[in-house]
C-alpha cells in the first residue's frame, strides 16, 4: 500500500492531475511496482478505473467475436440447406456465441461499468478490495482467451451453453472442446465471484457520509443486487462444471445413466444458475437506464424505493423459478404447476420498473440524446421480451414454445433489446466522464436506428419462426419441409439473416463514432458536466483523478449532484440553478483531504491468474504441464502473500475524533 | 429528427404485433403450434390464445404510453419539473393490476396442467424411444392395445407413429443415449425422452392425416436431421394396418433383383437391421445384433419400410414430391386408404433412398467414420457407408421395394 502524500495547496487546483505523487519506499524483497505512463501500468494497475477500461475494451472485442459467431449461424439459416457451416461449425457457433455473449461480453461488461462507476457513484477512493479486483480482471481475461483457443485446438465446445448431460459427455462429445469451455468458464468464474464480494463489500462499507441505503444512485443499487445473486450462483454452476470434469477428464460418473446417474441433476444445477443468471445480465441495464431516464427528464426516478426493491425482489424470486427452463423435462404436474406460478409472479416486479420508467418520464422536460433513446429502446423492446416471457410462464404453452425460435425471439428482446440497449445507452451516457470527449450524437443517432431495426427484423421474426414449429439449434432447415405462403419458414429466416446484418452495421457505427470521436480535431473536449446529471460520479473531473475525489462529499440527498446545482422554491416547487457543475466541483475541491489513501500497484494479480490457464492446458494435454502451473500457482501465491505494505501503521488507526469533520480518513481499501 | 422515429417505433412495433398474431392462421404449416387436430392441443390453445390476447393489449397500452410521454413532454423549453419522488397509491394501483390479471392466467394454467398429466383414461400404450438420430415405436401386445386393437404380436417401427383416430394414446418416452424431446405441435407439446426415464405423453388426433415434428432437445450432430411424423388413420384403417404390420414374412421370388437384393441385405444390413422373419439359409431366424454395432443399440426395425412414406429419422421422403402430395393433400375420406397404399415403384423417391445408400454419412451429418471410433469403443452413431456398387444398391432397393 503506498500513500500519495502531498502538500493541499497543490490540489486545490480543480482538475490539474495529481502532481507531487511519489510511490513509496517498498518493505522488503517484494518491492511494488512504482507508477509510471507507460503501457505496463496497464499490467500491474489495481486503480479500479483502469480495471474498468480494461475489462470494457477486452468484453466488447469479445462482443465482436460473439456476433461474428452469430453472423456465421444467420449465413448459414439465410437459405435451405446451408453450406457455410458443418454440422459440427454450426453446433461449435451456437454455443460459442452463447458463452462468448453472456460469459465473455455482458457479464464482463457489466463488471466494467460497476468497476468504474461503483466507488465513483458512493464517494470511495477504489473498491475494497483492489488487488483482489485486478486478479478478477485477469483472471477473466486469461479464462475467456483460453476458451477461444480451443477454435484452433481441434474444435470449440458443440454442446450449446445449457451444456445437458449426458450429451456433453466424451462418448458424445469426443473432442477436447467442452474440456476447454468446462475449464474456461472455471477460471471466470473466480473473476465473478471475487468481483461479487468485493464490490459487496465496497458498498456496505465504503461509501461516502451521509450516503444511507437509500440515497444510493438506483444503478449501485442493481449492482449490489446481483453482486448477490453472483455470489450464490456462481457456486451452483462451479460445482455443476466440477462434476462435468471430473466426469470427462476422471471418469467420473455422476451423469452417466448406465452407473445409475439421472441427467436431470445436471439440468438442476444449470438452471439454479442459469436463471439467476438472466438477471445478472439485465438488471444492471435496468440501472444504467435508471439513471439515464431521470437525467434526460429532469426529473428524480420515480417510485426510488419501490424500484430499489422490486429490483431486490427480482434477486429473491428469480431463485425458485428455475425449472421453467425444464417444462418438457418431466417434472411432474406438481412441480411445473409451482414453478409456472412463481414464473408468473416475476413477472409483476419486472413490470413495476416498466411502469416507474415511463411515470419517471411523464411530466419531465424530455431531451432525446443517444443515450436517452436507446434507454427508452430498452423500455419498448424488454416489455415486448417481458410479455412473451408472461405468454410461456403458462406451463401448457411452453411445451408448445420451449426449443423453438419463438424462445430464441423472446430472449434475445431481453437481451439484446433490454441487456445490450442498456449497455449502450451507458456507454454513450459515460464515454465523456471516462474519455472527455462526448459521442457523436449524429452518428449515434444513425446507430441506434440501424440498431432498432437490425434487432427487430432479426429477433421479431423469430417469433413467427417459433410458433410455426421451428426447433432451436437446427444446422439447416428445408424447403420440403418449409410449408407455404406468407408463414413459411423460408421467408423469416432471410429476414432475420438479412436483419441480422443491419444489426451488425449499426454496431459498426458505434466503433466508427468512438475512431471518429477520437481522431477527428473538430470534436472538442466535453464540458464537465455535459448531460446536466444527478449522481457523485460527475461530481468529478473528466476523467476522474486518480484518487476520485480531493475530499469525499457529504451527502444529504437522492441525486446529491442535482441538489447542489439546482434548488427548489417549497411552495412554488419552481426549481432554478444555484450553482453549476464547475462551481461544485472547485467548492469540493476546495478543501482536499489531508491524507489520501490509495492502493499501490502490484505484480501479483497478473502473476496468479497466468497460472490458471496454464493448468488448465495441462490437465488437458500433459498432467506434467499441469505440476508447472500449480507450482507457478503456489509460488505466486506467495509473492502475493508476501508483499509489504508500504503505509505506515498510524494509516490503519481509526480517525480521531472530531478530526477533519471525522471523514477524511475514509475506510481505507485494502491493497 | 424526434417525430419520425417514434412514428417508426409504433409501424415496427404495431406490424410486429400483427404478424405474431396472423401467425396462428399460417396456411400448409406443418408444425404450425396455432392450429390444433386433437384435444389435447386444443386445450393448450385454448389456454395460450387469451393470454397472447392480453399480453398483446398490454403490450399496447404501455407502447401508447411511452408515445404519448415521448411527444407530451418532449422539451419544448418548459421549465424543470417539480422534483416529486412517487405517488404511493397511483404505485400499489399499478402493482395490483398487473397482480390480477395474471392470478386470472394462473387459474386456468394449473387446471390444463393438471389436466394434461392424465393418464387414467389411456385407451392405448406405446413405447417411443429416441437415439441419434431417430425415433422407435415399439407396440407393446398387452392390455388394451392386444384385447380392443389386435395387436397380438409386438410392432417395432419408425419415424412414423401411427395411432387410431379418437384414441387416447398413451406415449411412454425414453431415449437410448442422450436427451431427444417427442413433439408434434398439432398434437400436443413436446415431452424429453430422457435415458433412464420414462416419460408420459398423451397424444390423440380427431381427424385422419400426416401430422409432422421435430426433435427439439439439441441432441448432437444431426439434431437437424432428427423429424417425426405422426399419423392418425380412422378405425378400419387402423385395424388394416396393425394386420399388415403382423403379415407374415415373404421371401422374394428367385431369381428376382429382389432376392439378389435379400442376400446382399443379409450380409450387408442385417447386422443391425431387423427383418422379422428373415431366415438363413438353413432356416435359422436372422436377429439383428445392433447392440453390437451402434452406440445406441438399436437400429430401425425395417420389416415394412414401404409402409412408411419417410426414412432416415423421417428426414427424407420415400414418395416422390407428386406421391407425397397425393396423400398428405388427400381427404378425409381418402386419405387412410392412400396412407396403406405405401410405396410402390412409381412413387419411390429414388434420389434420396440411393443417395443415403450411397453414403449415408455424407448425407447426414453423423459419427460413422470408421477411423474415429476410438471414443466410441469402435461402435457407430449413424449408419456408416457401406461401399455399394450402383449394382447392389439396385438389387437392396428392389428388395426394400417389396418390405410392405
Amino acid at each position: 500500500m503506498a500513500i500519495i502524500e502531498r502538500p493541499s495547496a497543490e490540489i486545490a487546483v480543480a482538475g490539474a492531475a495529481p502532481s507531487g505523487v511519489k510511490p513509496s519506499e517498498a518493505l522488503g524483497v517484494f518491492k511494488r511496482p512504482a507508477a509510471s505512463t507507460s503501457w505496463k501500468d496497464w499490467l500491474v494497475t489495481v486503480d479500479h478505473k483502469k480495471l474498468g477500461i480494461m475489462y470494457g475494451v477486452a468484453a466488447f472485442f469479445f462482443f465482436i467475436v460473439g456476433g461474428v459467431e452469430a453472423l456465421l449461424i444467420r449465413l448459414q439459416l439465410a437459405g435451405p440447406e446451408g453450406k457455410i457451416l458443418s454440422a459440427d461449425q454450426y453446433n461449435q457457433m451456437f454455443t460459442m456465441h452463447a458463452t462468448t455473449m453472456v460469459f465473455l461480453f455482458v457479464m464482463p461488461m457489466v463488471s466494467a461499468f460497476a468497476n468504474y462507476f461503483v466507488p465513483l457513484q458512493i464517494g470511495a477512493r477504489d473498491v475494497a478490495f483492489p488487488r483482489i479486483n485486478a486478479f478478477g480482471f485477469w483472471c477473466w481475461l486469461f479464462g475467456g482467451i483460453f476458451l477461444n483457443t480451443s477454435w484452433f485446438l481441434g474444435g470449440a465446445a458443440d454442446g450449446g451453453w445449457f451444456m445437458y448431460a449426458p450429451n456433453s459427455s466424451t462418448l458424445f462429445s469426443p473432442s477436447h472442446g467442452i474440456d476447454f469451455w468446462v475449464l474456461g468458464l472455471q477460471i471466470t468464474g473466480i473473476a465473478s465471484l471475487t468481483g461479487a464480494i468485493n464490490l459487496i463489500v465496497t458498498v456496505l462499507n465504503m461509501r461516502a457520509p451521509g450516503m444511507k441505503l437509500m440515497r444510493m444512485p438506483i444503478f449501485t443499487w442493481m449492482t449490489l443486487v446481483v453482486q448477490f445473486l453472483l455470489l450464490f450462483a456462481m457456486p451452483v454452476i462451479t460445482v455443476a462444471l466440477f462434476l462435468l470434469s471430473f466426469q470427462r477428464s476422471f471418469d467420473a460418473t455422476f451423469f452417466d445413466v448406465a452407473a445409475g446417474a439421472d441427467p436431470l441433476l445436471w439440468q438442476h444445477l444449470c438452471w439454479i444458475f442459469g436463471h439467476p443468471e438472466v438477471y445478472i445480465l439485465i438488471l444492471p441495464s435496468f440501472g444504467i437506464v435508471s439513471e439515464i431516464i431521470p437525467v434526460f427528464s429532469k426529473k428524480p426516478l420515480f417510485g426510488y424505493p419501490i424500484v430499489a426493491m422490486s429490483g431486490a425482489a427480482i434477486g429473491f424470486v428469480g431463485w425458485g423459478v428455475w425449472a421453467h427452463h425444464m417444462f418438457a423435462s418431466g417434472l411432474g404436474p406438481v412441480s411445473v404447476a409451482v414453478f409456472s406460478m412463481a414464473t408468473m409472479a416475476i413477472a409483476v416486479p419486472t413490470g413495476v420498473k416498466i411502469v416507474n420508467w415511463i411515470m419517471t418520464m411523464w411530466g419531465g422536460k424530455l431531451s432525446f440524446t443517444v443515450p436517452m433513446l436507446f434507454a427508452i429502446g430498452l423500455v419498448v423492446q424488454f416489455t415486448i421480451g417481458g410479455l412473451s416471457g408472461v405468454t410461456h410462464s403458462v406451463a401448457p404453452s411452453d411445451t408448445q414454445q420451449t426449443d423453438t425460435y419463438y424462445i430464441v425471439a423472446h430472449f434475445h428482446y431481453v437481451l439484446f433489446g433490454g441487456a445490450i440497449f442498456g449497455l449502450f445507452a451507458g456507454f454513450y451516457y459515460w464515454w465523456p466522464k471516462i474519455f472527455r470527449k462526448q459521442l457523436s450524437e449524429s452518428l449515434g443517432k444513425w446507430n441506434f436506428w440501424l440498431m432498432v431495426i437490425g434487432m427487430n427484423m432479426t429477433f421479431g421474426p423469430m417469433h413467427i419462426l417459433g410458433l410455426q414449429g421451428q426447433p432451436r439449434r437446427m444446422q439447416v432447415w428445408t424447403e420440403a419441409r418449409a410449408g407455404e405462403g406468407f408463414f413459411n419458414i423460408g421467408f423469416w429466416n432471410r429476414i432475420a439473416s438479412l436483419g441480422s446484418f443491419i444489426l451488425a452495421v449499426g454496431v459498426l457505427l458505434f466503433i466508427i463514432n468512438i475512431i471518429y470521436t477520437h481522431k477527428s480535431k473538430k470534436v472538442a473536449i466535453a464540458p464537465l458536466d455535459p448531460w446536466d446529471a444527478r449522481s457523485l460520479e460527475w461530481m468529478t473531473a473528466n476523467p476522474p483523478v486518480e484518487h476520485n475525489f480531493d475530499s469525499i462529499p457529504t451527502v444529504n440527498n437522492l441525486d446529491e449532484f442535482f441538489h447542489r446545482k439546482y434548488a427548489e422554491d417549497p411552495n412554488t416547487h419552481e426549481v432554478r440553478q444555484v450553482a453549476t457543475a464547475e462551481e461544485v466541483l472547485a467548492e469540493l475541491n476546495a478543501h482536499p483531504d489531508e491524507h489520501i489513501h490509495m492502493p499501490s500497484r502490484s505484480y501479483w494479480p497478473i502473476l496468479v491468474s497466468l497460472s490458471l490457464p496454464i493448468i488448465c492446458y495441462g490437465l488437458i494435454y500433459n498432467r506434467l504441464l499441469m505440476g508447472v502451473g500449480a507450482a507457478f500457482l503456489l509460488l505466486t501465491m506467495f509473492g502475493w502473500a508476501m508483499e509489504p505494505s508500504t503505509a505506515p501503521d498510524d494509516d490503519f488507526d481509526p480517525p480521531a475524533p472530531g478530526e477533519g469533520g471525522g471523514h477524511t480518513k475514509e475506510l481505507a481499501p485494502l491493497g | 429528427m424526434n417525430k419520425s422515429p417514434r412514428r417508426r417505433i409504433m409501424a415496427a412495433v404495431g406490424l410486429m404485433a400483427g404478424l405474431v398474431f396472423l401467425a396462428g392462421c399460417a396456411k400448409d404449416a406443418p408444425q404450425d403450434t396455432w392450429q390444433p387436430a386433437g384435444p389435447n392441443a386444443e386445450q393448450i390453445d385454448n389456454l395460450q390464445q387469451p393470454v397472447f390476447l392480453v399480453a398483446g393489449i398490454v403490450g399496447i397500452i404501455v407502447f401508447l404510453a411511452v408515445a404519448f410521454v415521448v411527444i407530451r413532454y418532449r422539451d419544448r423549453g418548459q421549465s424543470i419539473p417539480e422534483q416529486t419522488h412517487g405517488k404511493p397509491a397511483l404505485e400499489v394501483t399499478l402493482t395490483v393490476i398487473p397482480v390480477l390479471i395474471l392470478i386470472g392466467v394462473a387459474i386456468p394454467t394449473a387446471g390444463t396442467i393438471f389436466d394434461l398429466a392424465k393418464t387414467d383414461d389411456t385407451e392405448m400404450v406405446i413405447n417411443v424411444t429416441g437415439q441419434q438420430w431417430w425415433w422407435e415405436y415399439d407396440y407393446p401386445s398387452t392390455g388394451a392395445n392386444a384385447e380392443s386393437y389386435g395387436v397380438v404380436d409386438p410392432i417395432v417401427t419408425s419415424g412414423q407413429l401411427v395411432i387410431p383416430e379418437n384414441t387416447k394414446v398413451l406415449l411412454r418416452v425414453t431415449s437410448r443415449d442422450v436427451i431427444h424431446s417427442y413433439w408434434i405441435p398439432k398434437l400436443n407439446g413436446k415431452k424429453d425422452g430422457v435415458p433412464g426415464r420414462v416419460h408420459l405423453l398423451r397424444l390423440e388426433g380427431s381427424k385422419p392425416g400426416i401430422y409432422a415434428g421435430q426433435c427439439t432437445e439439441f441432441c448432437g450432430l444431426s439434431h437437424a436431421y432428427m423429424r417425426m411424423e405422426t399419423v392418425v388413420l380412422n378405425r378400419a384403417d387402423f385395424d388394416a394396418w396393425v394386420a399388415n404390420q403382423l403379415k407374415p414374412y415373404e421371401s422374394p421370388a428367385e431369381g428376382t433383383l429382389a432376392a439378389e437384393g435379400e442376400s446382399l441385405f443379409i450380409q450387408q444390413c442385417s447386422r443391425c437391421h431387423q427383418v422379422n422373419g428373415l431366415t438363413n439359409a438353413d432356416g435359422a431366424p436372422i436377429i439383428a445384433a445392433p447392440e453390437q454395432y451402434m452406440v445406441s443399440g438399436a437400429a430401425p426395425n425395417l420389416t415394412h419400410l414401404m409402409t412408411r412414406n419417410t426414412f432416415a429419422g423421417a428426414a427424407w421422403d420415400l414418395l416422390t414430391p407428386e406421391c407425397r402430395d397425393d396423400v398428405w393433400n388427400a381427404n378425409t375420406e381418402e386419405f387412410g386408404a392412400r396412407y396403406l397404399a405405401g410405396v410402390s415403384a412409381e412413387c419411390l423417391n429414388q434420389k434420396d433412398l440411393r443417395e443415403w445408400l450411397r453414403n449415408a454419412p455424407e448425407k447426414k451429418p453423423m459419427y460413422a467414420d470408421p477411423t474415429k471410433l476410438q471414443a466410441t469403443d469402435g461402435k457407430y452413431r449413424g449408419m456408416p457407408a457401406l461401399g455399394l456398387t450402383e449394382d447392389q444398391i439396385d438389387a437392396l432397393v428392389a428388395y426394400l421395394l417389396e418390405r410392405k
